[in-house]
């Protein structure tokens, strides 16, 4: 629950106490008292960053690195680099829709940490459709069946979970989870055996898909045409979630799925179609980053980033626009930490730490505490 | 040996792991945590437990260093969680995320390194045991104290007054509060005390079964001994059957692939987490495991923080 944007009043939330008037003559003034919540925000975040710094700092010498050192090669690499901002906007891409596919499904009260499996299958499908349809298709055409079938897969991956939990009561998050490694197991099986590519060396890798099925670019760099569906899509997820019916009653079925049934609403579709445009999300994104950066697939595609998506959608709270700006700003950390690796000699994960701490203060540490 | 032989024998040595990581979530989901941390866990006690061995010579002490470690990791969920009120499936996520970097940080150290790790000691008598035997006691020491901690986990969840309280904890809190126990306490120390087990069961990984330390080695067995406590709900020789089950899903696809049987080895390896899947439903239907009430709040209320 946000305390300082200007959303409509959400029934579902169960208002704070009301507070104890503490300074008791003075009518408080809304607009003063708003400004000091912003600024008690502000003051938390900036405190739980500069918290971080110091924790990380405090790690990275006790492994024996020199921390300013560190850290302003991190600092370089993301602000004085001209490649860097692209860099970000590509990363950030899959991440977004990622944190969307948490973020939809969790407005109901759903747990979906099995991003990770339905950004492989996304992945699956679209070079599936790529190698079933070859030239048989102009080239547009393919592209557009690669991502809507990538979407499909993620969505259908994904709703499996909930009706598991419909059918047999089992937790989605438990499902879910499970899932990711027969996604990983299933990927794996095609890269090393059927849909092998016999002239990649090293790294077994899928067949390619050819340049006509590619993502075309927007300009002379690397941004392509997916990164700008990754803006449309999030502006229409932002307002479905926000001014639609279906938008309002997921948020009354996560507040309290008895009292919905109870007013009415079939629960279990609901569920299920908020988890389905959950995977389809995270599908999309897979089909996007196959089509638009990696046009093959490889053991380690999207790895890990079913899960950095998890952490920026509860990092944004499950908003739209937050979860958006919290996967750029985890974007722009993981950036910045490939520079741990080539300036500081730190191992490429040493990131996680950094990404790791800043989430449990940024949790801990800021917002208002939940009512257990 | 024959092949029912080999597979045995491989889910019982593969699955002890998995069997202490599930044991301590069970106790750790009995208080009404879970810790989607004990993937992270597991990681911290393989490092440590690698580690120490290295160090010191002596597996042993190792395994005493992967409980630390395992525990120290935990506690941190736990004080998040209990303290500070935060969302625990995320918390669970963010602190395997530290583990992953920091072993990762603190482990290629050890990457190269060779150990004096557990060998495997035949029992006197009972190792004679047709098939029995040579499942259950021709295996190392760790496989042999597991034997031990599944009743005596036992005994202290369901006979002792603190095992009672743990229970109570995550069942009826309101309950602890009247008797003026310190519900959060007994949380904090079901938590850090599961954590512990778990970083034994990494460090049973990397001391007896791989022998070795490499990057994110534990490869989803701690999120595999979430679902099993689940689906055994949370109790230890429950827990122990789906260890083992576990064991043998893995143990087949290598045992299989010796003898060149021609099954794509990845469809093998999914093998594992499909049949957990299985067992959740078919057991679901039945509608038995019911999680402690305190858990249920957590499964269902994602939004909500």
């Amino acid at each position: 629950m946000t305390t300082t944007t200007t959303e409509p009043t959400d029934p579902t939330a169960t208002e704070p106490p009301a507070a104890p008037v503490t300074e008791t003559e003075t009518v408080p003034n809304p607009n003063a008292e708003r400004a000091k919540r912003i600024g008690i925000g502000v003051g938390r975040t900036l405190l739980a960053v500069i918290g971080t710094i110091l924790v990380f700092g405090i790690v990275i010498a006790i492994k024996g690195a020199d921390p300013i050192d560190t850290y302003t090669a991190l600092f370089n690499s993301i602000f004085h680099n001209p490649n860097a901002a692209t860099d970000i906007a590509l990363r950030a891409t899959p991440l977004v829709l990622a944190g969307l596919a948490v973020a939809v499904p969790a407005r109901a009260g759903l747990v979906n940490v099995g991003g990770e499996g339905q950004l492989l299958i996304g992945g699956i499908a679209g070079a599936g459709v790529a190698l079933a349809v070859g030239d048989a298709l102009p080239g547009g055409v393919t592209l557009a069946l690669i991502l809507v079938a990538g979407a499909l897969g993620g969505a259908l991956w994904a709703a499996l979970s909930v009706v598991l939990r419909l059918f047999a009561g089992i937790s989605e998050s438990v499902t879910t989870l499970l899932l990711n490694y027969v996604a990983l197991d299933l990927m794996l099986f095609l890269v090393f055996d059927p849909w092998k590519d016999p002239n990649a060396s090293g790294q077994p890798t899928s067949r390619p898909i050819p340049e006509s099925q590619q993502l075309p670019f927007l300009g002379s760099g690397r941004i392509h045409l997916g990164v700008l569906i990754t803006v449309v899509v999030l502006v229409i997820v932002a307002f479905v979630l926000k001014r639609t019916a279906w938008g309002f009653t997921l948020r009354v079925v996560g507040g309290n799925a008895e009292a919905a049934r109870r007013a009415g609403l079939r629960v279990g579709p609901l569920l299920i179609s908020a988890m389905f445009v959950g995977g389809a999300l995270a599908g999309l994104a897979g089909a996007i980053q196959l089509a638009g950066v990696e046009y093959k697939l490889r053991p380690l595609f999207l790895f890990g980033f079913g899960y950095v998506g998890f952490l920026a959608s509860w990092l944004g709270r499950h908003q739209p626009w937050r979860v958006a700006a919290a996967a750029v700003l985890l974007s722009a950390l993981v950036i910045g930490g490939d520079s741990l690796q080539i300036d500081s000699g730190l191992p490429a994960a040493t990131v996680n730490v950094l990404m790791a701490i800043l989430l449990l203060a940024v949790f801990g540490f800021t917002g208002r505490k939940a009512k257990a | 040996m024959s092949f029912t032989t080999e597979l045995m024998t491989g889910a019982v040595l593969g699955g002890t792991p998995i069997l202490y990581a599930a044991l301590g979530e069970s106790v750790s989901e009995r208080a009404g945590v879970i810790n989607l941390g004990t993937e992270g866990s597991m990681l911290v006690g393989a490092l440590a437990g690698y580690a120490v061995t290295a160090e010191s010579g002596n597996p042993w002490i190792g395994l005493a260093g992967a409980a630390l470690g395992g525990a120290l990791l935990s506690s941190i969920h736990g004080f998040f969680v209990l303290w500070r009120k935060t969302n625990q499936l995320a918390t669970g996520l963010v602190v395997l995320f530290l583990a992953l970097g920091l072993t990762s940080l603190f482990g290629v150290n050890y990457v190269q390194s060779t150990i004096n790790s557990f060998q495997s000691i035949d029992v006197p008598l009972l190792s004679n045991i047709p098939f029995f035997g040579e499942v259950f006691f021709q295996q190392t020491a760790p496989v042999y104290v597991s034997y031990a901690l599944v009743p005596l986990l036992s005994l202290f969840l369901f006979r002792t007054r603190p095992g009672l309280y743990v229970r109570a904890a995550g069942e009826r809190a309101q309950v602890l509060t009247t008797y003026g126990r310190p519900v959060r306490l007994v949380q904090m120390l079901a938590v850090v005390g599961g954590g512990a087990l778990a970083g034994i069961g990494g460090g049973v990984l990397s001391t007896a079964y791989t022998n070795a330390w490499f990057e994110n080695m534990v490869q989803g067995r701690g999120f595999v001994a979430v679902a099993v406590a689940v689906f055994a709900a949370r109790s230890p020789y429950k827990v122990m059957a789906g260890a083992y089950l576990f064991g043998a899903a893995f143990a087949l696809s290598p045992l299989l692939q010796v003898r060149g049987v021609g099954i794509n080895q990845f469809a093998l390896d999914a093998l594992p987490y499909v049949l957990v899947i299985v067992v959740l439903t078919v057991i679901g239907r039945r509608g038995t495991s019911p999680a402690p009430e305190g858990l249920q709040a957590v499964f269902e209320g994602g939004a909500s923080q």
